[in-house]
């Protein structure tokens, strides 16, 4: 009777129930991150554009004002400010993985204990953002394991660029003067170091803005700049504010701007000028979509 | 014979900087033309007619408006420290347009300047209303408005956590940018500065007549209030109107009327004309200065003028003679509280009360509830710190501010005032603008050798003075005034980072480990300690210089040691909450008013309400607009600031 049948030793137990504890473990190592936090809007829509919805993203209503594509699930938990999202928050939803650019107040080391961190440093370096967000792209899929996606991301923007090219081919002549507006005396300029710009270099387009750029490749100037750029064509990202709107009707200066003379205003939808791939995708094909309408 | 020329030398500096500038956007033989028929087809002409020159006109109107403002203040208020800055109606504008801003930006379209002149007229009634008890004395007028200025400041932080949108336009108008395009804003401003100054000269006689004490005007047969009031209303209407039209501007309508005192005008009329002159003439020149500068980038005009005049005001205080009178800090007026046994318990159970409901009562995704005791262990690595460091930082700020209004003997101080924080903070902004990475260490490091460094200069100038608290007092106001026109130029940048920024400079706790809980604790444990042996000393400075003395009291060692025992605990507090917070004012205030007059229970008294105040904010902060966060500095300036609003205003 008891032949058959031997009880464990207590070596093959320990071992069989390790193996059996590592199951899961291992499991865990090898699949993929699902349940993905991000800290701030930039690793929110890079993660949403490789076809993964973030479980929880910071300033959850500054990311439809400002970034509003991709455009998030509405089961997207509001982490609170980019600034200083909910500790407990991120302790309730238990994330496998915490995207964030650290560096800039927020630490990588005060999260670790949520869950792993993956930092996404982008435009911290002043050089084509556009190959950086393509590396970073590709970087984010590896740790989230959806090389594929990426490969089809990257495949996709740069066959929406060349055909937004392609679209452009006749509106090569006019220089671009890209910005949105702070206030009624204000703006920001995209420049030398942004990725809009990069992008624009790719459309074969020219940017009628040569001024100095901080490292986030903007700068700060007031409306009368503008008169620097030329007959250039102005193209203003929304959103714009009422005031601002009633300066461009008012203003003795703007209407008398040889760019505002020679061109109507080119406005483009909301979109998220330090974001990765997909926006460089977006504000391409809307730029082509614009121009050729003009 | 040199002051005569003073004037008409700097309009020549002022006009040869303009024509330099001027000419290398357009030929000289073009420009009259381009002033008369411009050829807008033309940029050069273009340019200088509707943005150089409107520049130019702008900042001589909005200086001449400003100089005209702060000499109606200063006659009114007999206050040689008023300005459209200083009484809060620059503040009260401003919030008021962020308020719009933000809420109703259809308001701004065509209602700006009602806006503007609304907020601006409600901040300077309140602060006028504060100071009124204390017979408008300057410093507690000037403290009152700074108060003011600082919560319409944390109501304007507040609009921006909650509401992010408009932010940077907010921030634009606190800088004070100069930027014109158009001449529409510089034709509509001098129109209201050639009202401002008819009507200011109907009021000539009138406000000469304030020049005499309030019994003599009323024998005269006019009441003092109308007159005070016929002036503050044309005052407030120029300031205002000066923010609706181009934003903050600081110190030239405080100068302007010192420098026509300098040189030599001396009635009324003579100071408006030769005030609206310097006023228009130092704005002219602060704003060339800013261009022909070769920095990277433009400094706004309004950032420059509070930069340049704040270390200016502080090299002129020690000249300035002392100018406020003595007064006891304590209000007898209430009962005095009796001690007993069991009080200290009471406290330290009530204290307890707090932080276990700090602990355990909080919102999650499900709404609020009481924490289990599993779910503690997850979440009281998160809350203890935080609750910890709050109810440490607010005893220390409050022991601070006993400790500093016991040696001014003036209820209005407190290591805000004092401008430590606003040290603190400008360490703290300098970092962001050098472009050192914030990091924790980086950032504590900055606050803490911003603080000690302000305290160092407060102490070198207080060393100057002999300590007279009104000195000290004025040098940490200007301190804060240059904090926050750095602050502001920060923020206005548009760099994606001010969000972290933002997050220390308006006071939270997000950060704080059990190392930092640890060094807080041992701070409080120290002074709450080492406070007890400054007894007899805090007793009687309040009685006045002169009684300190005849008493025996090394005045000037007794308050350097006090001056650095308060300033280096506020330092610590501020590394751990940031530089906004009210608690150091407002709790010495609270224990005085509860009738706890005597200088060690009001040390330990202020101690437990400003930690437990302090304790409550931070978990309130936390959870009533769950999972966002009310930084505890915002929260407890916009729950004290009314009540220290109203605790002046309803003293005898």
């Amino acid at each position: 009777m008891s032949v058959g049948f031997q009880y464990p030793t207590r070596r093959a137990f320990l071992c069989g129930s390790g193996a059996f504890a590592a199951i899961p473990f291992r499991s865990f190592a090898s699949s993929p991150p699902r349940r993905v936090a991000c800290l701030e809007w930039t690793a929110a829509a890079m993660v949403m554009s490789l076809g993964l919805a973030p479980i929880a993203v910071g300033d959850l209503k500054g990311y439809t004002q400002w970034v509003d594509q991709p455009t998030l699930p509405d089961t997207t938990l509001d982490l609170g400010s980019r600034g200083e999202p909910s500790l407990e928050l991120l302790e309730e939803v238990d994330p496998d993985l915490i995207i964030a650019t650290y560096g800039y107040g927020l630490v990588a080391g005060d999260f670790e204990r949520f869950a792993p961190t993956y930092g996404l440093p982008l435009y911290a370096e002043k050089t084509a953002p556009y190959q950086q967000a393509r590396r970073e792209t590709q970087r984010l899929s590896e740790r989230l394991g959806r090389e594929r996606e990426a490969e089809t991301l990257l495949l996709r923007t740069e066959r929406t660029i060349d055909q937004s090219r392609m679209q452009l081919a006749d509106h090569k002549a006019t220089p671009l003067c890209l910005f949105t507006f702070f206030d009624d005396r204000h703006l920001r300029i995209y420049g030398t170091g942004s990725l809009l710009q990069d992008v624009m270099d790719r459309l074969d387009l020219r940017n009628a803005w040569n001024g100095e750029t901080s490292e986030w490749g903007i700068s700060t100037v007031g409306v009368e700049q503008l008169a620097t750029v030329g007959d250039a064509r102005l193209v203003c990202l929304e959103p714009i504010m009422p005031h601002a709107v009633r300066m461009m009707r008012r203003s003795s200066l703007w209407q008398n701007l040889p760019a505002v003379r020679a061109h109507p205003i080119t406005t483009i939808p909301t979109l998220w000028p330090f974001g990765g791939l997909d926006v460089a995708a977006r504000f391409a094909s809307l730029l082509a979509d614009k121009l050729v309408s003009v | 014979m040199f002051a005569i020329l003073a004037l008409p030398a700097l309009a020549a500096l002022c006009l040869l900087l303009t024509a330099f500038r001027l000419a290398e956007l357009l030929p000289l033989n073009l420009w009259w033309g381009a002033v008369i028929a411009p050829d807008v087809t033309d940029v050069g002409q273009l340019l200088f007619h509707h943005s150089a020159l409107p520049r130019v006109a702008i900042s001589i109107v909005a200086g001449a408006a400003l100089g005209l403002a702060g000499t109606i203040f200063q006659q009114t208020l007999r206050n040689p420290l008023a300005e459209p800055a200083t009484v809060g109606t620059a503040a009260g504008a401003n919030l008021a347009l962020g308020t719009a801003a933000i809420l109703a930006p259809f308001l701004l379209e065509t209602g700006r300047e009602l806006v503007a002149i609304g907020g601006g007229a409600l901040a300077t009634a309140a602060v006028i209303l504060i100071a009124w008890r204390r017979h408008l004395s300057p410093v507690s007028l000037v403290l009152a408005g700074l108060v003011v200025s600082l919560v319409c400041g944390s109501a304007s932080a507040l609009l921006v956590v909650l509401d992010r949108e408009y932010m940077t336009e907010l921030f634009i108008w606190q800088t004070g940018s100069l930027i014109q395009n158009g001449t529409a804003v510089v034709t509509d401003l001098s129109v209201k500065l050639l009202i401002g100054f008819a009507l200011a000269t109907s009021l000539i006689r009138p406000m000469r007549i304030l020049e005499l004490d309030d019994e003599s005007t009323r024998s005269l047969g006019s009441s003092p209030a109308v007159l005070r009031l016929a002036g503050l209303i044309v005052a407030v209407w120029l300031s205002a109107a000066v923010v609706a039209a181009v934003g903050v501007i600081g110190f030239v309508g405080l100068a302007a009327p010192h420098i026509a005192g300098m040189l030599g005008a001396r009635t009324f009329a003579r100071r408006m004309v030769v005030a609206s002159a310097s006023g228009a003439l130092l704005l002219w020149f602060t704003d060339q200065l800013v261009q022909v500068l070769p920095l990277p980038e433009e400094v706004p005009t309004g950032t420059a003028t509070a930069l340049i005049g704040a270390p200016l005001l502080l090299v002129l205080l020690p000249r300035m003679r002392a100018v406020m009178p003595m007064q006891g800090g304590s209000d007898v007026a209430s009962p005095r509280h009796v001690i007993r046994w069991w009080m200290p318990f009471a406290a330290l159970a009530a204290t307890a009360a707090t932080i276990a409901l700090s602990l355990f009562f909080a919102r999650g995704v499900d709404g609020w509830h009481w924490a289990s005791g599993a779910e503690l262990a997850t979440f009281l690595p998160l809350r203890l710190p935080r609750a910890l460091v709050a109810l440490s930082a607010g005893a220390i700020l409050a022991i601070s501010g006993t400790l500093i209004q016991r040696m001014t003997g003036n209820p209005m101080a407190s290591p805000e005032v004092l401008g430590i924080s606003s040290g603190a903070a400008i360490g703290v902004t300098l970092l962001f603008l050098i472009g050192i990475e914030l990091d924790r260490t980086n950032m504590i490091l900055a606050a803490t050798a911003g603080a000690l460094l302000t305290l160092g200069a407060i102490v070198m100038m207080a060393e100057r003075t002999f300590f007279s608290p009104d000195h000290i007092l004025l040098a940490g106001i200007s301190l804060s005034a240059m904090g926050t026109g750095l602050a502001a130029l920060v923020l206005a940048s548009g760099d994606p980072r001010i969000d972290f920024l933002l997050a220390w400079l308006s006071g939270s706790t997000y950060r704080a480990t059990p190392g930092d809980a640890l060094t807080a604790g041992c701070v409080l444990l120290v002074i709450l300690a080492g406070s007890p042996l400054m007894t007899r000393w805090l007793e009687i400075l309040p009685l006045g210089q002169a009684t300190s003395i005849a008493l025996g009291i090394p005045l000037k060692t007794v308050r350097l040691y006090i001056l650095i025992a308060a300033g280096l605990s506020a330092a610590v507090a501020t590394v751990f909450v940031g530089p906004l917070s009210f608690v150091g004012l407002i709790a010495p205030r609270a224990a005085d008013y509860l009738g706890y007059h005597r200088p060690l229970p009001q040390l330990f008294v202020s101690a437990f309400l400003g930690g437990v105040t302090m304790a409550v904010a931070d978990w309130l902060g936390r959870t009533i607009i769950f999972p966002w966060q009310v930084p505890v500095g915002l929260l407890i300036a916009l729950i004290g600031g009314p009540f220290f609003l109203w605790q002046v205003a309803s003293r005898r």
